[in-house]
C-alpha cells in the first residue's frame, strides 16, 4: 500500500479515486465533515485531548517515532529541527500527509500515506503541544468564495505551485508539490504553517475568509471538469502540447504523405 | 455535357483552354517527401478557416470587462476584455473551444510541417539555382509563421502569455541603441501598454496572414513556373519532370491529404486540451507562474536564454544586456544563416549550374554534416526549455541540469554532425542502398581522404546507350509521344497531346535530348499497365474475340443461307 | 474533337464499395456534428465527429486516387531557364534603348532623390506609434511611480505596518495609487540582520528590506520565496537572488541584483517609500544608468 501510495504521489496528477479513498478514511475516523463542500462547524481534531490514557499515547508514539530525530523534548538535533512551538497546524500536517515521519533521509519529505491513524495523529498534535506554546492551530474550513480563492492562488500560490496546481521545481531539488490529493484542512494548515521552503501565510497576511476561499479553489483545481478540453496533458504545459504535435505530424501526418506518394502496387 | 458546355461558356469569355489544358496535364514527381509542403500549406487553410471564426468572438482590446459566464472560479472577476472573451469563448460559445483548440493545434502542426518540409528541401538540395529564390521565400515564411505563432498565442492576455510578452520585450530592449525605442514605439509605451492587445490583433489577423498569403501564391507559382524538382532515376534528365499527371492522380491524393491534415486536427482540437487560458488566469505585471514556457517554436530562444551564462558587458557607459547575445545574435545568426546558406554552398562547392535534379543527402556529406549538427543545437536548446519540469519529473537540482544542457548544447551538436558526415560518406562511396546496409569496410573508408572524383556524368544521355527510344504516333487529330528504356524496364508517356507532329518532336527532343527518335503508325501496343488496364485489355480482348468469332460464324452462315448449303 | 467519350472502365469491385463507404462515413460524422452541436454542444464530440467526416473524406479520395486512377508514367519536358542569348540581348536592349528613361542618369538621380526624401518623410508618421505625451524611452524605463513619501499597499490597496511583515513570509507591495503599474511591483520580507553578508541596497528596517519585484534578466516577477534560504527564484529562466547578499544574483542567467526600495515608517504609521528603487528595475537596456 506504502509503495503504491508513493507511486501515486510522485506521478503528481489526481488521481481522484485513491484521493477520494483517503480523505474518505480520514473523514470517517476524524469525525465531523472536512469537505469544503459543506461547511464544517466546530474543531476538526477529533479525539478528545487531556485524557491520561491519550496523552501517554501520544508520548509512547512520539517516543518511538519522533524523539530519534527531533529529541526527546522536542529540542531538535542535527537530524531533525526543534519542534518548540510550531503548533498544532504543523504537526498536524506533516503527520497527516504522510510527510512525517520521513522513511529515509531525504532532502524533501513527500506526501505519503499516514503511518498513524486520526486519533493517534490528534495524540501526538497535544503531545508536540505540551512542550512549547504558540504556533498556529489547526485551522477551522468554511465554504469560501472560489472567484475570490482564485485571485488570492493566482497572487500567492500560483508562482510556486503553478497556476494549474501541478506543482513546479524549486532549487537543490526540491520543488512545490502538486495540489490535487489535499483536502481543505491541509490546504489551509500549509497557508498558514508554511512547510518545508513554502512561506506562511499568517492572520495579517491572508485573513481567515481568504484562507478559505483559496482552499475552495485549490479543490476545484483538481476537478476533471476544468479540464474542457480534453486530454490535460498533465497540465504541463506548451512544451508538451509542442511534443505532441511533432508526435503527430511525424506520425499520422508525414506517414499519410509517404503512404499517399506511392503508387498503387508498390 | 454539362461539363461540354461549363467550358465553352468559360471558354468563349476567356480563353482559358490552352492554359487549362497545359495545367490539368501538369506532371508532379511521385515521392512522399515533396508532399510535406503541402501539409504546411493546408494546416495554414485550416488555420485561416478556425481563424476568421474567432475573430467573430474576441475583442481585441485591454479594457477591463467582467466575466459572466459558465466557468465559476472567473465568474465575476474584472479582467481585460481580451481575456473575458478568449475564456467566454471557450467556456460558453457552442463550438468555439473546439475551433480555438483546433486554431491553435494548427499552428504548432503549420511550423512543425514547415521544419520538416526545410529539411527535405536542405538535404536534397533543391534550393540551388535556379531555385534560391524560392528559398527565400519559403524562410520568410518560416519567420512570419514564428512570429504569427507568437502573437496569436499572447493575444489572450493570460499569465503565461504574459510573461512571453514581457520576455520577448526585454530581448528587443537588450538591442544596443535602438532596442528601447523599438519597444516603445511598438507598444505605444512601458510595458504593459493598452495598445499592446490591439496592435498585436492587427498584425496577426491582417498583416502578417496577408503577407503569407502573397508569399504562399509567389512560392507556388514559382513551383509552377520553375517545375518540381525530382529525383534522379530512369528516365529522368534534367529537362524534364517524370511523374503524375496533376489532373486526375495527383488532384486526388492531394485532396486526401487536405482532408486527412483537417480530420487530423480537428480530432486534435477536440481531444487533446491546448492552452488551457482559464486555468492560468489574466495577466498581471506582479503575478507570475512556474513552470513558464513558450509554444515550442519560440522555445529554442528560451532555451538560449537560459543556458547562457550571465554575462552582461559595458562598453563605455553603456551596458549590453544579458539577454543580447542569446536572444537577438542567435537568432539574427539563425535567420541569416538560413537565408545565405545558397550563397554559402556555392562558395564552397563552385557550383554554379542549374540543377533539377535533387540529391540525395548522402551526396553532400558536408550538408549532411552542418545540417544534422544545426539540428541538434536547436533541439537541445528546445528541451533546455524544459529543464525545470525534466528537473522536476526526475527529480534532479535544476542547477545540475542546467550545466549538463550548457556543456551538451556546445557538444552533441558536434558530435551528431560529424557522424553524419561520415555516415554521409560511408554511404557515398560504398554500395549500400541504406544505412541499415553499411558494412564496416564501407565505415572505414569513410574516414579516409576522399578518392579522385570519377568523369562528371554528362548532362544530356549518352548518344550510344542501347535500347533508349522515343516513339511518336497519331492518334486521331493529335500527336503523342512516349520515352522507352527496355533495360530499365521503364516506359513513360508524353504528358499531355501536341495538335503536330512538330510540336510533339519538339517536347521530345527538349525532354530527352540526344535520344533516338522514331514514328510509330497507330496506338502502340502496351500503354503503362496498371492493373484497371490489363484487365480492361484482356476484357476488350476477349470481348472483341467473341465479337470477331459470333461476326465469323454469322457471315459463314448468310453465305450459306438460312436454309443450309444451298 | 469528337464529343464521343471512351467508356468508363468499371472499377475492381471492393474499391468502389470501399469508396462509397467512406464517403458514407464522412457524411455520417458531418450529421453527427450537426446533431452533438445542437443537443448542446461537447468539445470532445464535436471534434470526434469531425475528424470522422474529414477522415471518411480523406480515405474516399485517397482510395480513389490511388486504385482507380493510374498514377506515374508521365513525362514533361522542361525548358531548362536559359532563353537563348538573343532574347537576353534583345531584353537588355529594350530596358537600355535611347528612349528609356534609365539612359538619363541625371534625371534618374534626381528622380531617386525625390523618391528617397518621400519614402523618408513616410516613415515619420511612424514616430506617432509612440504617443508625444508619453515619456521617452530613456526617462520611462528609469524612473517607476515610486516616490518618496509614497505608502506601500497590498494588491488591494490596503496599507501596510512594518508588524504586517512577519518573518516567514512574504508580500508583494504596489505603490499607492499605482497598483497596475507595469514596473513597480515590489515584495517585503523580514530577515535576520545578523545574517547579511552585504547591506541590503535600500537598507533595512528592522530586517525588513523591500526589493523589486522585476528580475533584472527579462523582467518576470521573482515570486517563488524559498522561506529559510533568504534566496527568491525567478519562474521564467531560474536566476536566483540571494536577499542575505544584497539580493545578487548566484546562479541562473541574471547578472545584476534586484533594486532595492527605501522605505520607513510614515507618521501615520504605515510603510511609505523614501524614494525610486536603487536602479531601474527589471531586464537592462542600452542606457542603463
Amino acid at each position: 500500500m506504502q509503495q503504491r501510495a508513493r507511486t501515486g504521489a510522485r506521478a503528481g496528477w489526481p488521481v481522484p479515486r485513491r484521493a477520494l479513498a483517503v480523505g474518505a478514511a480520514l473523514v470517517l475516523a476524524a469525525g465531523p465533515a472536512t469537505l469544503s463542500s459543506r461547511p464544517a462547524p466546530g474543531p476538526s481534531t477529533a479525539a478528545p485531548t487531556g485524557t491520561p490514557e491519550n496523552g501517554q499515547r501520544g508520548a509512547e508514539l512520539y517516543r518511538q517515532q519522533c524523539a530519534s530525530c527531533h529529541g526527546p523534548r522536542g529540542q531538535g538535533s542535527q537530524r531533525g529541527p526543534s519542534l518548540v512551538g510550531v503548533g498544532p497546524a504543523s504537526v498536524d500536517f506533516q503527520v497527516g500527509t504522510g510527510r512525517m515521519p520521513v522513511p529515509n533521509e531525504t532532502a524533501q519529505p513527500r506526501r505519503d500515506e499516514p503511518v498513524f491513524s486520526a486519533d493517534e495523529i490528534a495524540a501526538l498534535v497535544d503531545h508536540v503541544a505540551s512542550f512549547g506554546g504558540g504556533g498556529p492551530q489547526i485551522p477551522r474550513v468554511s465554504a469560501g468564495s472560489v472567484p475570490t480563492g482564485r485571485e488570492v492562488f493566482a497572487a500567492n500560490c500560483a508562482p510556486c505551485h503553478g497556476a494549474t496546481g501541478a506543482g513546479a521545481t524549486l532549487t537543490n531539488g526540491w520543488d512545490a508539490p502538486p495540489l490535487y490529493e489535499a483536502t481543505p484542512v491541509q490546504i489551509a494548515e500549509a497557508v498558514r504553517v508554511g512547510p518545508g521552503l513554502m512561506p506562511a501565510f499568517p492572520s495579517q497576511v491572508l485573513t481567515d475568509q481568504q484562507v478559505n476561499d483559496v482552499t475552495a479553489y485549490v479543490r476545484q483545481l483538481r476537478s476533471e471538469r476544468l479540464d474542457r478540453g480534453g486530454n490535460p496533458l498533465g497540465r504541463l504545459g506548451p512544451l508538451v502540447e509542442g511534443l505532441v504535435a511533432w508526435i503527430v505530424t511525424l506520425g499520422l501526418l508525414v506517414a499519410a504523405a509517404r503512404w499517399l506518394g506511392r503508387r498503387a502496387g508498390q | 455535357m454539362i461539363v461540354d458546355r461549363f467550358v465553352r461558356a468559360v471558354d468563349d469569355r476567356l480563353r482559358l483552354s490552352p492554359i487549362t489544358r497545359k495545367a490539368l496535364a501538369k506532371v508532379f514527381p511521385d515521392h512522399w517527401s515533396f508532399m510535406l509542403g503541402e501539409i504546411a500549406l493546408y494546416s495554414f487553410v485550416a488555420l485561416i478557416l478556425t481563424g476568421v471564426y474567432l475573430t467573430f468572438f474576441f475583442d481585441a482590446s485591454s479594457a477591463d470587462r467582467v466575466y459572466r459566464g459558465s466557468y465559476a472560479p472567473l465568474d465575476g472577476s474584472s479582467t481585460s476584455a481580451a481575456y473575458a472573451s478568449t475564456v467566454r469563448l471557450s467556456w460558453d460559445v457552442r463550438a468555439g473551444l473546439l475551433i480555438r483548440q483546433t486554431h491553435h493545434w494548427a499552428a504548432l502542426v503549420f511550423v512543425a510541417a514547415i521544419v520538416v518540409h526545410l529539411i527535405r528541401v536542405f538535404f536534397t538540395g533543391a534550393f540551388r539555382k535556379p531555385r534560391e529564390l524560392n528559398w527565400f521565400v519559403g524562410v520568410t515564411m518560416l519567420t512570419l509563421a514564428l512570429a504569427n505563432g507568437f502573437t496569436g498565442y499572447s493575444m489572450p492576455d493570460d499569465l503565461v502569455s504574459g510573461l512571453g510578452l514581457r520576455i520577448i520585450v526585454s530581448v528587443v530592449e537588450s538591442i544596443p541603441l535602438v532596442g528601447s525605442w523599438l519597444v516603445f514605439l511598438a507598444l505605444g509605451g512601458e510595458f504593459p501598454s493598452d495598445e499592446m492587445i490591439p496592435r498585436l490583433f492587427i498584425s496577426h489577423v491582417f498583416l502578417v496572414p496577408a503577407l503569407l498569403v502573397a508569399l504562399v501564391s509567389v512560392h507556388l507559382a514559382m513551383i509552377v513556373r520553375q517545375k518540381h524538382t525530382q529525383f534522379p532515376g530512369p528516365g529522368r534528365t534534367e529537362h524534364n519532370v517524370v511523374g503524375s499527371r496533376l489532373w486526375p492522380s495527383y488532384t486526388l491524393r492531394s485532396l486526401a491529404l487536405f482532408a486527412w491534415v483537417l480530420a487530423v486536427l480537428f480530432a486534435l482540437g477536440g481531444l487533446v486540451q491546448i492552452n488551457p487560458v482559464w486555468l492560468y488566469g489574466p495577466f498581471s505585471p506582479a503575478q507570475a507562474t512556474s513552470p513558464a514556457q513558450p509554444d515550442w517554436y519560440v522555445a529554442w530562444g528560451d532555451g538560449a536564454l537560459r543556458l547562457f551564462p550571465p554575462w552582461e558587458p559595458r562598453i563605455g557607459d553603456y551596458l549590453v544586456p544579458a539577454p543580447f547575445v542569446p536572444g537577438v545574435v542567435v537568432g539574427g545568426v539563425t535567420f541569416l544563416a538560413l537565408y545565405a546558406w545558397p550563397f554559402l554552398e556555392r562558395l564552397r562547392t563552385h557550383d554554379r549550374r542549374r540543377h533539377h535534379l535533387l540529391d540525395r543527402p548522402r551526396d553532400h556529406p558536408v550538408r549532411m554534416g552542418v545540417g544534422v549538427a544545426a539540428l541538434t543545437f536547436y533541439a537541445v536548446l528546445v528541451v533546455a526549455a524544459g529543464d525545470d519540469i525534466i528537473a522536476r519529473l526526475l527529480r534532479i537540482p535544476v542547477y545540475d541540469l542546467l550545466s549538463v544542457f550548457r556543456v551538451l548544447v556546445l557538444v552533441l551538436p558536434l558530435l551528431t554532425g560529424a557522424l553524419a558526415f561520415l555516415l554521409a560518406r560511408a554511404l557515398r562511396r560504398g554500395d549500400a542502398a541504406r544505412l541499415g546496409d553499411l558494412t564496416r569496410a564501407d565505415l572505414a573508408a569513410a574516414r579516409g581522404r576522399e578518392p579522385p572524383p570519377a568523369a562528371e556524368e554528362p548532362e544530356q544521355p549518352a548518344r550510344d546507350r542501347t535500347g533508349e527510344r522515343i516513339e511518336l504516333w497519331p492518334e486521331g487529330e493529335v500527336w503523342r509521344w512516349r520515352y522507352q528504356d527496355p533495360d530499365a524496364g521503364v516506359t513513360l508517356v508524353g504528358n499531355r497531346a501536341a495538335p503536330t507532329e512538330e510540336e510533339a518532336v519538339a517536347a521530345a527532343r527538349l525532354a530527352y535530348p540526344g535520344v533516338d527518335r522514331v514514328v510509330v503508325p497507330g496506338p502502340p501496343p502496351a500503354a503503362p499497365p496498371g492493373r484497371v488496364r490489363t484487365a480492361l485489355r484482356r476484357g476488350t480482348d476477349l470481348v472483341m474475340g467473341v465479337s470477331l468469332l459470333v461476326a465469323a460464324l454469322r457471315q459463314r452462315r448468310g453465305r450459306r443461307g438460312p436454309d443450309g448449303p444451298a | 474533337m469528337s464529343p464521343r467519350r471512351p467508356p468508363l472502365p468499371p472499377a475492381p469491385p471492393g474499391v468502389s464499395r470501399r469508396i462509397v463507404l467512406s464517403f458514407l462515413v464522412s457524411a455520417a460524422g458531418a450529421v453527427g456534428f450537426a446533431v452533438t452541436y445542437g443537443l448542446g454542444g461537447n468539445t470532445r464530440w464535436e471534434g470526434v465527429c469531425l475528424a470522422v467526416a474529414f477522415a471518411g473524406l480523406a480515405t474516399g479520395l485517397a482510395t480513389w486516387g490511388r486504385r482507380l486512377v493510374p498514377a506515374g508514367g508521365y513525362v514533361e519536358e522542361h525548358e531548362g531557364f536559359t532563353p537563348p542569348p538573343v532574347e537576353q540581348a534583345l531584353t537588355a536592349e529594350e530596358l537600355t534603348a535611347p528612349d528609356s528613361p534609365i539612359r538619363r542618369r541625371g534625371l534618374l538621380g534626381a528622380l531617386a532623390l525625390a523618391l528617397s526624401a518621400l519614402g523618408v518623410a513616410a516613415l515619420f508618421p511612424l514616430r506617432s506609434l509612440l504617443p508625444w505625451d508619453r515619456p521617452r524611452p530613456d526617462e520611462a524605463l528609469k524612473t517607476t511611480p515610486w516616490r518618496p513619501g509614497v505608502r506601500l499597499v497590498t494588491a488591494e490597496g490596503r496599507p501596510l505596518r512594518p508588524e504586517d511583515v512577519p518573518e516567514e513570509t512574504v508580500v508583494g507591495v504596489f505603490p499607492e495609487g499605482a497598483v497596475d503599474a507595469g514596473d513597480a511591483p515590489a515584495f517585503a520580507v523580514r530577515l535576520r540582520p545578523e545574517r547579511f553578508t552585504r547591506p541590503p541596497a535600500g537598507g533595512h528596517l528592522d530586517g525588513l528590506v523591500v526589493y523589486s519585484l522585476l528580475c533584472t534578466h527579462a523582467g518576470c516577477p521573482v515570486r517563488l520565496y524559498l522561506h529559510g534560504t533568504g534566496r527568491v527564484l525567478c519562474p521564467c529562466h531560474q536566476s536566483s537572488f540571494d536577499l542575505f547578499a544584497g539580493a545578487r544574483p548566484v546562479a541562473g542567467p541574471a547578472a545584476r541584483p534586484l533594486p532595492g526600495l527605501p522605505v520607513e515608517v510614515g507618521p501615520d504609521g504605515f510603510l511609505r517609500a523614501r524614494g525610486d528603487f536603487t536602479a531601474p528595475p527589471g531586464a537592462g537596456f542600452w542606457s542603463w544608468p
